[in-house]
């Protein structure tokens, strides 16, 4: 609707399940009516881009060869030189033998380029991932694969880099000196909803800490990269990764808290627990919430640590980064002066309500004085007074013009799962289970304590 | 389906399904007075310093609260968060929560906007009601819960939102059984040590009375008599009927004293004329000192409020009085001191009677707890 694609090109939509060209058509205008950006559809611009649109069943290596003689036929009529970009949003173990078939099948085309977009989780552990990018590398270049976090496409995560490196002021604090510790929450108020087979297998640890969470610490604790390309950004991020301290053996029990919800209320509407959700093990064990203290053994990071959290079923919907800082090294104001002070924290907001804020302490206007923690708000829908882009917009577009930057590299995967596999190793072998945290609430005690442990607690997001 | 009152959409705004959508609706508004603003050349800061959270059982305190909070805006920008429950929650009505929004602007002033969020509960909520309100509370700021009426101790609703709070504020003029209540609040503010603070309306409506009573003793030659008082009376207003008595405004000044002095109880006589109370508090050095707390018909005066003060007290051989009485219009008050029954000093000053807009802003302004309040209530429950 913002006529960024090229002018030529086509979608081929491919499943096992048989349709005509018609019905995928239909199919995609009722998506897109419901849930473009741009709405009402317009549907002059619809109708020209619903001529692109074609679809080709692929049950068996007869329907992959259609799907190449279709692929051929295209770019003989559009000439578009069997540029190809291969999108997968198919469930992970289906990524293998499609890989496969795109080879056997011939379907990279003989001249242009071809790429290949996945969807996350890559793999379900270090290993499952390194062989199925053993798989994809037989078919394509390391710099072929897009590998989807759809966090990165986020306008306000992409802020990140621009707050810290395209401005003075952040980044001469951003270190031990001066950042006390990080919190870093993704909250989700949705249950596993119709996702249960794949969660039940999951997790919060692999669902959203392996990826999502993983990304927003890299992005807030890298160093700068010296440019603004795919390998500068993702080198500097695989070199945090890997200073990130193993949560292994004892530190297993103090650093890392698993929690699953139980019945309670959402916006005031009864929800089930997490065993009765449909799909569900009676006696399941599956986290559905994850609180870590993590820490980054390099030399800007040593002493601070980063407090992780994710769980489903929270009060509220949000993703955001606090990063507070040091109190004030002499406090000149009394006690009864200072009750209302809180320690300065810049929070960024990734969703919803995306923004900025910073918190400080300020003069209440009355006689004497009296100091009272005060927002400065950035506020992102009223400073641009646009919608920021979807997420998969950006990142699909990138993959089209060939921009690897927001997508994840084999090396960042490969750290990530270093990472999460010992966690979830140590609870798979620890007796008992998750520690329960009633719907609607901000998980276990046991998350609490985690970081109360260290005279801090946890933000209200 | 049993429905509920309506709920005028003109005050409280449009009806929104779900606190993402009213998140939506009111980035909406705040980008289109933004673009507004811009237009005029003054760009449109979000500002709010505090969440304020609002209890209310009745439409009608709910509104009267709303209307406070848009006076405040200026001095205190905030999300604020109406609730309005259902007090005769039956069975068979839909449990349902329903929420609304709109984004006033105060008067004159483009600068400052605040957020009115009404969250509208049908049926019995003890169980989910917290839940509706915790997602609307915007991060990192303090917040004050306002609850209108009588504290419900142990109920769950109460207990969910006062653990969000950082400071509770009740207005005990509106408490029904005074004598029944007044112990809660003190055990709620015993509970509250170190996690939140609490007030009363009340006692900031007592702050001119508590600062003439101590402008008596700073004079030095009269100090001597804070440690000899022998008598107190205060007189608090009724209707003509006498019917609704609300001692208390007047029994948290006693308390104040106590708790200052070092009063202790010694018995309770008998309620005495007509709704008032009669005891005897002994002194640090074990003296007794009779104290009477009476309600007089005063024309211009709310219920409950003061209508004056009488301390008497002995030094050596001097007797001494020092008398305050309100004066209904113009609003002032006269205070004088008597030596041996001979007028002394004699003082006219203006008693502002500051509306709840007035009241509830001052509270704002102060976030941790008031050491002084908390021990005048606890000397106060046990006093009477």
């Amino acid at each position: 609707m913002q006529r960024l694609l090229p002018a030529t090109f086509s979608v081929v939509g491919t499943a096992r399940k048989p349709m005509s060209h018609e019905e995928y058509r239909e199919e995609l205008h009722a998506a897109v009516a419901q849930h473009s950006r741009t709405r009402p559809l317009n549907e002059e611009v619809w109708r020209s881009f619903a001529e692109h649109l074609h679809f080709v069943a692929t049950p068996d290596d007869a329907g992959y060869e259609t799907l190449r003689r279709t692929l051929d036929q295209l770019d003989f009529a559009l000439g578009t030189h069997a540029n190809r970009l291969f999108y997968l949003a198919t469930p992970p173990p289906a990524y293998e033998p499609i890989v496969k078939a795109i080879a056997e099948h011939r379907l990279r085309g003989q001249t242009g380029w071809a790429r290949i977009v996945v969807e996350k989780p890559f793999g379900h552990d270090r290993e499952s991932a390194r062989a199925l990018n053993e798989v994809v590398h037989t078919v394509f270049r390391e710099d072929e694969v897009f590998r989807i976090d759809h966090y990165l496409g986020k306008e306000t995560v992409q802020n990140i880099l621009v707050l810290r490196f395209a401005n003075g002021i952040f980044e001469p604090i951003w270190n031990r000196q001066y950042v006390d510790h990080v919190q870093i929450t993704v909250a989700e108020t949705i249950g596993v909803e119709e996702r249960a087979g794949y969660y039940e297998q999951a997790g919060a640890m692999r669902d959203i800490v392996q990826n999502h969470l993983l990304q927003l610490l890299a992005l807030v604790s890298m160093e700068p990269p010296a440019a603004f390309d795919d390998k500068a950004v993702r080198d500097e991020k695989v070199k945090v990764m890997r200073a990130l301290r193993p949560i292994a053996g004892e530190d297993l029990s103090t650093n890392a808290v698993r929690g699953q919800y139980t019945r309670g209320f959402i916006e005031g509407v009864p929800v089930p627990g997490y065993r009765e959700e449909p799909g569900v093990a009676p006696d399941s064990r599956t986290e559905t919430y994850v609180a870590l203290k993590s820490w980054v053994d390099n030399w800007r990071w040593e002493g601070t640590p980063f407090y992780l959290r994710t769980g489903k079923r929270l009060p509220k919907h949000s993703t955001e980064i606090a990063i507070q800082f040091r109190v004030a090294p002499h406090q000149l104001f009394s006690r009864e002066a200072l009750a209302g002070l809180e320690p300065n924290a810049l929070v960024l907001r990734i969703q919803p309500d995306e923004g900025i804020s910073l918190k400080f302490g300020a003069k209440v206007p009355v006689q004497g004085i009296r100091i009272r923690a005060v927002n400065m708000d950035f506020d992102y829908g009223a400073s641009f007074m646009v919608d920021a882009p979807d997420a998969y917009e950006t990142l699909i577009l990138d993959a089209l013009r060939g921009d690897a930057t927001l997508f994840t590299r084999h090396d960042e995967v490969d750290e990530q799962w270093a990472f999460v596999d010992p966690i979830i190793k140590g609870w798979g072998e620890a007796p008992g289970g998750p520690a329960l945290y009633e719907a609607g609430t901000w998980g276990p005690v046991e998350a609490d304590n985690l970081i109360e442990r260290d005279g801090r607690e946890w933000r209200k997001a | 389906m049993a429905q509920g009152v309506v709920v005028d959409t003109m005050f409280w705004g449009a009806r929104q399904g779900g606190v993402a959508a009213l998140e939506r609706e009111l980035t909406r508004l705040r980008r289109a007075q933004s673009a507004h603003a811009r237009e005029l050349g003054r760009p449109l800061a979000r500002a709010s310093v505090l969440n304020l959270i609002v209890y209310a059982d009745r439409e009608e305190h709910a509104r009267r609260a709303a209307r406070s909070i848009a006076d405040l805006a200026l001095r205190h920008p905030s999300r604020a968060i109406v609730v309005l429950v259902d007090r005769g929650a039956r069975e068979g009505v839909d449990k349902r929560i329903e929420m609304h929004c709109r984004l006033p602007i105060a008067d004159g002033a483009r600068l400052v906007c605040y957020e009115q969020i009404l969250v509208r509960a049908h049926g019995d909520v003890e169980d989910r009601l917290a839940s509706a309100v915790i997602p609307l509370l915007v991060p990192d700021l303090p917040v004050f819960l306002w609850w209108t009426g009588t504290p419900p101790l142990g109920s769950r609703s109460f207990g969910d939102l006062l653990r969000l709070t950082d400071r509770l504020v009740v207005d005990s003029a509106d408490f029904a059984r005074p004598e029944l209540t007044l112990p809660i609040i003190a055990r709620i503010s015993e509970a509250a040590r170190g996690r939140f603070g609490l007030t009363d309306l009340n006692w900031t409506r007592l702050t001119p009375w508590r600062e003439i009573a101590t402008a008596f003793f700073d004079v030095p030659s009269w100090r001597l008599f804070l440690d000899g008082i022998t008598g107190l009376r205060v007189g608090f207003a009724v209707d003509m009927d006498g019917r609704d008595i609300h001692p208390s405004q007047a029994l948290l000044f006693v308390g104040w004293l106590a708790s200052r002095l070092g009063w202790r109880p010694l018995e309770t006589l008998a309620p005495s004329e007509a709704g008032g109370l009669l005891f005897a508090i002994a002194r640090p050095d074990g003296a007794r000192i009779m104290v009477r707390v009476r309600p007089r018909f005063e024309r211009g005066l709310e219920e409950g409020d003061i209508s004056g003060i009488r301390i008497q007290a002995t030094s050596t051989s001097e007797l001494a009085e020092f008398v305050v009485k309100r004066q209904p219009s113009p609003r002032h008050q006269t205070a004088t001191v008597l030596l041996n029954g001979q007028p002394r000093w004699e003082r006219t000053m203006p008693l502002p009677s500051p509306a709840i807009v007035e009241l509830i802003g001052e509270e704002l302004s102060i976030l941790g707890s008031d050491r002084t309040y908390e021990a005048a209530l606890a000397a106060l429950v046990e006093l009477a």
